[in-house]
């Protein structure tokens, strides 16, 4: 990138000052002003490619069963090597005992690990994929002689098949000294509970901890003063709400290939959202160079947070060292469910204090958050209950958010798309909708009372971080938009009720917010490069997990490039090849790993317009580049990018390949907004309802790929449903899950969806790659607080814990009657 | 043991063991579309057509499909010749992470050869079978009614000598 594209702020973002200190800013300058650069904000008639429905850019390969998952490498090891772990079947105890004997004598068997292996590291880590050090605690070893759920790995082996490996796997024994288990969150700080971890062997603890207590970390943050807020207010209300365990159920199960290669390094083929951090955490917990590891992401069959983390690679590698094999470890659905990752249980306390206009004056939560056996985004999932939907109300002067983080014996909670603000909107849009019926508004207009608009700092972002640089200023916000076209097409104002005296209908809203990548903890690179012919090779570090970003990112650049988005092709995501970047986590990929294609575009622009001077024989600023051509627009002439391409790789007198560079980075982290309508049935005699329709209205600036939007917003509403309607675990009162497969878990289907409408309210944020924002996480907030206080509109009664059943609303209706 | 099967059209003599499942026969000799997601039934990423029926090919005994024809999503399209229900899911964005995408065709397909004029909630009976995590089931949805349409009109193409080719062509023209 130039030296000149640097100081005026691309990202606008923080600029140099004149002393060559960055200018973060304080609230002092407005934000606005900072310069967006020239082009960012195409006009839609100007636009080529972005907003267009440009196909998928992996759909082909898809449809037509040729797209290759990790699993799908396996015919290219003849000699692979199969993986089965022998998991812990009680729920807290020490392993006393592993008799593997009978397992090592068996045909077909190269490897049987223990805890007590030497080639098994004994370092603590965390699973966590996040930026460098973790903020979460290493509390996780590869294999578990303390055991602290059921599913914790204790012995990992490696065999010709997968059946000789799981034969192998019933023939060990182990023998436990059993502890009691810490099976409710709620009591987990108890000062009699049992103590679930040793403090003294966990580094890189967070603050709060205090493991006597089992509690992984705590926070506290106040602006102003919610004490004397609530003293002085005469219209206080305080609400409490539970949220439960739901499972990624990401189609693809976690999957990794290890092998040494011919240059005695590492490579692994890996379904994972996070490359970069991977690689990082391996080297650390084998001591491995960097340098001598290769992680390669194949297509991946989704993450949703599942993947930001490093589950199997460990065991993979640890058994490609022992038997010096190539090994693949493909985990069960079983597996899935109990022994990988989690979204968090939740009890959430919302009190608010508004004044005799319909004001909010003061907003307080507390959060106690259930991470379950280890502490995997335990702290920062916590975090973003409150820092996610709070600054929907970013005027409220007095605010304060609290969290304690607690562990049990219960499956490990962790990175869920949504990454807490699911159980958060939960909370706040609920609680807004008692507080509006409270005070007799009307749900709506007491939102558009104090909702948030473009041009208000947000201090709430902030109020964990404690400094000024996670201060935004909103720079796009079509909160009011969405508001309004989601009445209009749920049909808000003429709502019709059901003939029958015991069906009643209702509508809930409730408004929602995300952030676009973590604000100050992110890094996004690419490097584009021209082809003799005119056609470009992208490699972009930021990860498609199929959501589309590969395709989102052609379209940036080719709309820097005047080429067709079918000229670039994109290569994402491999350790040695892509540029480094974060990964797919946070909705960061099209506002931060877009922001660096555009860079790298515009940096390739550069010297594609050079080449044109030179062959056209004019100056690059009366040159522009559009449908594969530079053309002159002094002289009128053009040059295709092919001749350019000919003419700089095989010119007579100059040769130079045409190429872009470049990182981003920035403090900022917009929001995309919406507006989540539910419309409910209620049946008063058995409590059981229908949802009638779904409406969101999302405002995710400009939205690159519109169907490919449309698609985040549709699937991110169905898990936010099944939040809503049916997610949880079961145990039994030993901590034995009993939730172990799709049909006990009951994940909705096509045929219990009701129908979706999606719409896109266009605005503009500067910062942002074209002025897109985020999209993938925002519509997973709404359904659980739309539907609730649907439910209360239509029969006035208020559902607080979730998932919202039958049974549920029947028993509400009695206690109402 | 050997199993005799007619694998899109090919008929072949494949080596398994007597535990495997018709999924583990078919990954195990190259036809990798059939996705292993659950090994219960539940998920329907391993759907394959057997004589004619969707079945989920992961709880079904390879012994028991012996002798069977089975066609699978590689007996499809190509990706410059698709089938029209493939090309009905890359044009309505049908797709995401793309791992359900060969049990959402091919019990597609085979719903449609059964009833090739569905309404909507024939069309959504119809993915029932396959749990979707990414898309929500709405754009399948539309994908299914579309591929019943683009089918009506390639039949009606064949029938007619050719004469609605322009109007296909059109269709196509949509795809980006």
């Amino acid at each position: 990138m130039s030296e000149k594209a640097n100081r005026s702020g691309p990202d606008g973002g923080p600029v140099e000052s004149e002393s060559g200190e960055p200018d973060v800013d304080t609230g002092e300058r407005h934000p606005m002003e900072w310069n967006e650069p020239a082009g960012n904000n195409v006009a839609p008639e100007d636009r080529s490619f972005i907003t267009e429905p440009v196909e998928k850019y992996d759909a082909r390969k898809i449809v037509t069963g040729e797209a290759k998952y990790t699993s799908d490498y396996r015919r290219e090891f003849p000699d692979l090597l199969e993986t089965a772990v022998l998991r812990s079947d009680v729920a807290h105890a020490h392993v006393t005992e592993i008799d593997t004997s009978g397992a090592e004598e068996m045909d077909g068997v190269h490897a049987v690990l223990t805890p007590d292996s030497e080639i098994v590291p004994d370092t603590v880590y965390t699973s966590a994929g996040q930026g460098y050090p973790e903020p979460t605690p290493w509390d996780l070893r590869v294999l578990r002689k303390k055991v602290r759920m059921v599913g914790d790995p204790i012995v990992a082996v490696a065999a010709e098949d997968k059946r000789t490996a799981e034969r192998a796997v019933r023939k060990i024994s182990v023998e436990y000294d059993e502890l009691e288990p810490v099976l409710d969150f709620r009591e987990a700080m108890d000062p009699e509970a049992p103590q679930i971890h040793e403090a003294a062997a966990i580094e890189n603890k967070q603050p709060g901890a205090d493991y006597e207590i089992n509690r992984q970390s705590s926070f506290d943050g106040e602006i102003g003063d919610v004490e004397s807020a609530f003293d002085s207010s005469n219209s206080v209300l305080e609400t409490e709400w539970e949220t439960p365990y739901q499972s990624h159920c990401v189609p693809e199960p976690h999957t990794t290939i290890a092998k040494r290669d011919e240059d005695d390094r590492y490579h692994l083929i890996s379904s994972t959202q996070v490359p970069y951090h991977t690689r990082r955490q391996l080297s650390h917990l084998f001591d491995i160079p960097i340098r001598d590891i290769r992680i390669e992401k194949p297509r991946i069959g989704a993450g949703f947070g599942s993947k930001q983390a490093m589950v199997i690679e460990p065991i993979t590698l640890a058994l490609t060292m022992a038997t010096d094999r190539p090994v693949i470890y493909e985990t069960t659905r079983k597996e899935q469910f109990h022994a990988m990752r989690s979204r968090h249980p939740m009890q959430i306390t919302m009190k608010t204090a508004v004044d005799d206009s319909g004001n909010l004056e003061a907003m307080e939560m507390d959060v106690l958050s259930n991470t379950g056996a280890y502490g995997p985004h335990g702290m920062t999932v916590a975090g973003n209950v409150g820092t996610k939907p709070l600054p929907i109300y970013p005027r409220v002067e007095n605010v304060r958010f609290a969290g304690d983080i607690v562990h049990t014996n219960l499956p490990i909670a962790a990175a869920q798309r949504g990454y807490g603000a699911p159980q958060g909107h939960f909370a706040v849009e609920s609680h807004m909708d008692e507080v509006a019926r409270d005070q007799d508004l009307d749900p709506i207009e007491f939102r558009k009372q104090n909702h948030v608009q473009e041009g208000d700092l947000d201090e709430i972002a902030a109020i964990l971080a404690g400094d000024e640089a996670h201060k935004r200023k909103i720079r796009s916000c079509g909160m009011e938009e969405c508001i309004d076209r989601g009445r209009e097409a749920i049909g808000y104002d003429d709502l019709e009720q059901p003939e029958e005296e015991h069906l009643h209908r209702g509508i809930g809203l409730a408004l929602v917010a995300q952030g676009s990548g973590v604000a100050g903890a992110e890094l996004g690179a690419a490097h584009i490069k021209m082809n003799e012919d005119g056609s470009f090779i992208l490699q972009v570090g930021g990860v498609d997990t199929g959501t589309g970003t590969d395709t989102m990112v052609s379209q940036i650049a080719s709309e820097v490039l005047g080429c067709d988005p079918e000229d670039i092709v994109v290569y994402s995501s491999d350790t040695d090849i892509s540029p480094f970047d974060y990964g797919a986590y946070a909705s960061s990929t099209t506002y931060i790993s877009g922001q660096s294609v555009k860079k790298a575009a515009e940096d390739a622009k550069e010297s594609l317009l050079g080449w044109g001077a030179k062959m056209l024989d004019a100056e690059p600023e009366t040159l522009t580049v559009q449908d594969g051509n530079v053309h002159d627009t002094e002289s009128g002439e053009s040059v295709s990018l092919e001749d350019i391409g000919y003419e700089a790789h095989y010119g007579e007198d100059d040769r130079a390949q045409v190429m872009g560079e470049a990182s981003h980075s920035t403090d900022t982290s917009p929001p995309p907004f919406g507006a989540q309508y539910v419309d409910v049935t209620v049946n008063e005699n058995t409590g059981e309802y229908e949802i009638n329709q779904l409406v969101f209205a999302a405002d995710l600036g400009v939205a690159i790929n519109p169907p490919l939007a449309e698609g985040q917003i549709e699937g991110g509403q169905s898990m936010s449903l099944e939040l809503a309607t049916g997610a949880g675990y079961e145990f039994t009162d030993e901590g034995q899950p009993k939730t172990l497969s799709y049909k006990q878990y009951g994940m909705p289907r096509s045929t219990d969806h009701p129908p979706m409408e999606t719409i896109l309210v266009e605005t503009h944020e500067p910062s942002g790659p074209f002025g897109a924002k985020s999209v993938a996480e925002l519509p997973t907030n709404g359904v659980p607080p739309a539907l609730s206080n649907a439910i209360k509109d239509a029969t006035g009664v208020r559902l607080t814990t979730l998932p919202i059943t039958a049974e549920k609303v029947k028993a509400a209706l009695e206690s109402r009657d | 043991m050997d199993l005799e099967l007619t694998i899109n059209g090919r008929q072949q003599t494949l080596d398994a063991e007597p535990a495997d499942s018709l999924l583990d026969v078919l990954r195990d000799n190259g036809y990798t579309g059939a996705k292993r997601g659950c090994d219960t039934g539940d998920c329907g990423y391993c759907t394959v057509i057997v004589d004619d029926d969707p079945v989920q090919s992961c709880v079904t005994p390879a012994k028991k499909a012996d002798g069977a024809t089975v066609e699978t999503i590689e007996s499809l399209g190509e990706q410059e010749d698709l089938h029209p229900v493939q090309a009905a899911f890359v044009d309505n964005s049908a797709l995401q992470c793309g791992f359900c995408i060969p049990g959402m065709i091919m019990n597609t397909t085979a719903a449609l050869r059964e009833n090739p004029d569905p309404t909507e909630a024939e069309a959504r009976e119809a993915i029932e079978p396959v749990l979707c995590r990414c898309t929500g089931h709405k754009k399948p949805v539309e994908a299914v009614l579309d591929a019943a349409d683009r089918i009506d009109s390639a039949e009606e193409l064949a029938h007619d000598g050719g004469h609605a080719a322009a109007e296909l062509d059109d269709k196509d023209g949509e795809s980006q």
